[in-house]
């Protein structure tokens, strides 16, 4: 223990420069996901058809084992290669099953009264989703984002092997090296930022819920 | 003066399903009037159309046959936000906002239609007055704090806010207790003689439909069976009349 | 595996007694399955049912000593060069061998091969003499390799046996294209495009004393960024692709060709020769004599073009490891 508080002394200014590179792989492409993720969510609510296909297919991205993903990116040209663009890509991936899934879920699991009564108002599509829907189903929202950047702090631990930078770079070196204090220089950071956001997001979650009661 | 509402030959008929189900007409060939100041009360038992009759009415179901006419309007002349807007919406589960204030639920059709917030501030005072409800101790409250009898009122008053010529009611006091139940009808009886509007209630309890009601119109499988004053009603000879007023 | 079994029905075999294989003595204990099986009475069924579970673990208690784990490190040759020993140990003794490929580089295999989990790997001498005893790189080829002969015997307890023939050092790569442009042959030459160039390691590469950072202090060499750390496997395609500019590999890469890049002589002498050896270990032989009998014919037998010849149908013509081993073998060991 003490040799990784030393360690970390002494590289402090690498440390802080992986935990911001890891941090910013998460952040853009957890950013990235609810851009695309969000949209496709409300569209799957107004039109049933497509949510099978769309669930499934998104079900199909999550199943695949991350190295695998990198491993088919990193052939393909412009968001292929090694470096941050695929791992940003590959993360992306990742995180759209739950943001999706979440937002169509939790606009359907708004009361159907509710919705009634505001379409029988005269509210128009977007004004119903908007004032109602999104704000109503914000909570189960928030809970797929959350689960969405737990997991891509982890996965964002393998980008290294891809020269994608971050807290793997000290987890692939303490491997190479056999040497367990940085492989711990790397995987503790990990963990606490998981276990950090899990955290924050859960408490904005339970702010959100209790309008849905 | 033109009638809130008129309808003739309304019909509604489920499209053929895909595995050749037969479509059927939930509501045939229904024609009636309703003047301002009246309350049509739709009785029947379930399934005899009552309900969609009413959403035929406000367009949340397309009609496949015959014409509505909302304060001499064509109801498929309008965008049909713009018709809802101006017929008010009063159902069972009354369908509140939980994260809007009562102040909020109330004035949200004024506040769709952009009136001045004063305007609307006003509004909901005068409204929550006129329901019974203090608008000091309410105007802040959210649903969730309410009772159920509160929350109907509410939903009476944010139904009117916008001044509607014409309001459809859908078993309106079906969720709550028997006691508050007839407190509401009370209350509901007094309101409906200062206000001026023409008002569509379904309900499938035959005592409160003759207590509410200055006409009467029994459904029955999709059907208009009786059009008729409570009297006339009573007096009816009509088997499915009869049938009713037993059960009551 | 047959022997094995037998080992373990007999209980009065010499080999079940000799020193070092104390955890075989359960299989002593083997003998009751034998009788239950004569079928003596109704408590047979389930003593048979007790002894059948028991054997895989018995077994593999016992089959551990008597088969030969061998490992590689996380790149095509060490696996070719893996894979050629296991499949000659096979072919000229009768131990069963187990493969652990691709394990995660130098120190991985150090720490595997110390702690007895895997009982050979193919290493490059002067690996050994830098990164593992971590004693200066010099050029003397012979030296080094007597002096890791002699301290893996004394310090690790594991034996170096004859060297393959051929010198794998790292070779500092770039685009062909590039080293055109700019007159690049030698190392010396990278200083001068270094700082706006970018470099791409592996991670041993990075952390090694004979790697990347003795190699900059001793060229001078000062990149615009700090090199990207990638899987080393990654690092060919990454300069090909122009992601980076100049990168480590193998100097008997079969990719060089293939993807037209251009190894710099290392002028300065940084590097110490590379020559790749089985390690055993030393208790392994003792034990079973016949390995060094079985490995002896393939020293000297691989030169520095026949590998590269052998890497290249791994990495460019992706033909299947076992069948370059075994073809290799079947023309050159007969």
């Amino acid at each position: 223990m003490t040799n990784l508080v030393q360690f970390y002394a002494r590289n402090a200014q690498e440390v802080l420069g992986l935990v911001g590179q890891h941090l910013s792989l998460v952040a853009l492409s957890t950013g990235i996901a609810i851009v695309i993720g969000v949209p496709l969510g409300v569209a799957l609510t107004r039109r049933p058809a497509w949510r099978g296909p769309v669930l499934g297919l998104a079900n199909v991205f999550q199943t695949i084992p991350s190295l695998a993903l990198f491993g088919f990116l990193i052939p393909l040209p412009l968001i292929g290669g090694i470096g941050a663009t695929t791992a940003v890509v590959a993360l992306v991936v990742y995180a759209l099953l739950p943001i999706v899934r979440n937002t169509y879920t939790g606009i359907a699991g708004v009361d159907p009264a509710v919705r009634e009564a505001g379409r029988g108002m005269g509210m128009t599509d977007w004004q119903l989703l908007t004032l109602v829907e999104l704000p109503l189903g914000f909570g189960v929202m928030l809970a797929g984002v959350r689960v969405a950047t737990v997991v891509s702090v982890g996965t964002a631990t393998i980008a290294a092997a891809i020269g994608a930078g971050g807290l793997g770079v000290y987890i692939f070196r303490g491997v190479a090296m056999v040497n367990d204090t940085l492989i711990l220089a790397g995987a503790l950071p990990a963990a606490v930022m998981a276990l950090a956001a899990d955290g924050l997001l859960g408490l904005a979650e339970r702010r959100f819920a209790w309008r849905a009661r | 003066m033109t009638a809130a509402l008129e309808v003739r030959g309304l019909g509604y008929e489920l499209p053929r399903t895909r595995e050749g189900g037969r479509g059927g007409h939930l509501v045939q060939d229904v024609s009636f009037t309703v003047a301002t100041g009246e309350t049509l009360v739709l009785l029947g038992r379930s399934g005899s159309g009552k309900t969609t009759t009413l959403k035929l009415i406000n367009r949340l179901l397309e009609p496949t046959a015959g014409e509505v006419l909302v304060a001499g309007e064509r109801a498929a002349g309008v965008a049909a936000t713009r018709l809802r807007r101006r017929i008010g919406y009063v159902i069972q589960e009354i369908g509140l906002f939980p994260h809007f204030s009562v102040e909020r639920n109330v004035g949200l059709v004024p506040s769709l239609e952009g009136w001045p917030p004063e305007r609307i501030a006003a509004r909901v005072r005068e409204l929550l007055a006129l329901v019974g409800l203090d608008p000091a101790g309410f105007a802040r409250r959210y649903p969730h704090e309410l009772s159920g009898g509160q929350r109907q009122r509410v939903g009476v008053a944010r139904a009117l806010a916008a001044d509607p010529p014409l309001l459809l009611l859908d078993e309106p006091f079906g969720a709550v207790d028997p006691i508050t139940r007839v407190e509401l009808q009370r209350e509901f009886q007094t309101l409906k003689g200062r206000l001026a509007k023409g008002m569509v209630f379904v309900t499938h309890d035959v005592r409160e439909g003759l207590r509410l009601g200055t006409r009467i119109g029994l459904m029955h499988e999709g059907r208009l069976a009786f059009l008729g004053t409570p009297e006339e009603f009573r007096a009816s000879g009509h088997p499915e009349v009869r049938k009713f007023l037993e059960a009551a | 595996m047959a022997s094995a079994v037998n080992d373990a029905r007999g209980a009065s075999d010499t080999r079940a007694e000799s020193p070092g294989s104390a955890p075989c003595a359960p299989c002593k204990g083997a003998p009751p399955a034998e009788r239950a099986l004569s079928g003596r009475g109704p408590r047979t069924t389930s003593t048979i049912a007790l002894s059948l579970s028991l054997l895989p673990l018995i077994l593999a208690g016992c089959a551990r000593h008597d088969r030969v784990v061998v490992g590689s490190k996380n790149f095509t040759e060490s696996d070719l060069l893996g894979e050629i020993v296991s499949q000659q140990i096979a072919r000229r003794t009768n131990l069963p061998v187990e493969r652990r490929f691709h394990l995660g580089g130098t120190f991985v295999c150090h720490a595997a091969i110390t702690a007895g989990q895997i009982d050979l790997y193919v290493e490059y001498s002067g690996t050994a003499y830098t990164a593992v005893l971590k004693h200066p790189a010099t050029a003397d080829s012979a030296a080094v390799l007597a002096t890791v002969s002699r301290e893996y015997r004394d310090r690790f307890g594991l034996a170096w046996l004859g060297a393959f023939g051929f010198n794998n050092t790292f070779a500092i790569l770039v685009r062909r294209a590039d080293a055109e442009r700019y007159g690049l042959t030698r190392i010396s030459d990278l200083g001068k495009v270094a700082p706006r160039w970018r470099a791409g390691f592996g991670y041993e590469f990075l952390e090694r004393t004979d790697g990347f950072p003795g190699l900059a202090r001793l060229y001078g060499l000062r990149f615009a960024a700090a090199p990207t750390a990638l899987d080393l496997g990654l690092t060919y395609r990454a300069l090909a692709d122009g992601r980076v500019d100049v990168i480590a590999g193998n100097s008997t890469d079969g990719q060089i060709e293939a993807l037209h890049l251009v190894a710099l002589a290392d002028d300065r002498h940084y590097f110490p020769p590379y020559e790749a050896a089985p390690v055993v270990r030393a208790a392994l032989l003792a034990r079973h004599p016949e390995v060094a009998a079985a490995l002896a014919p393939l020293a000297g037998k691989i030169s520095d073009a026949e590998m590269r010849r052998l890497n290249a149908l791994a990495d460019v013509a992706h033909e299947d490891i076992a069948t370059v081993a075994r073809d290799w073998l079947a023309r050159n060991v007969p």
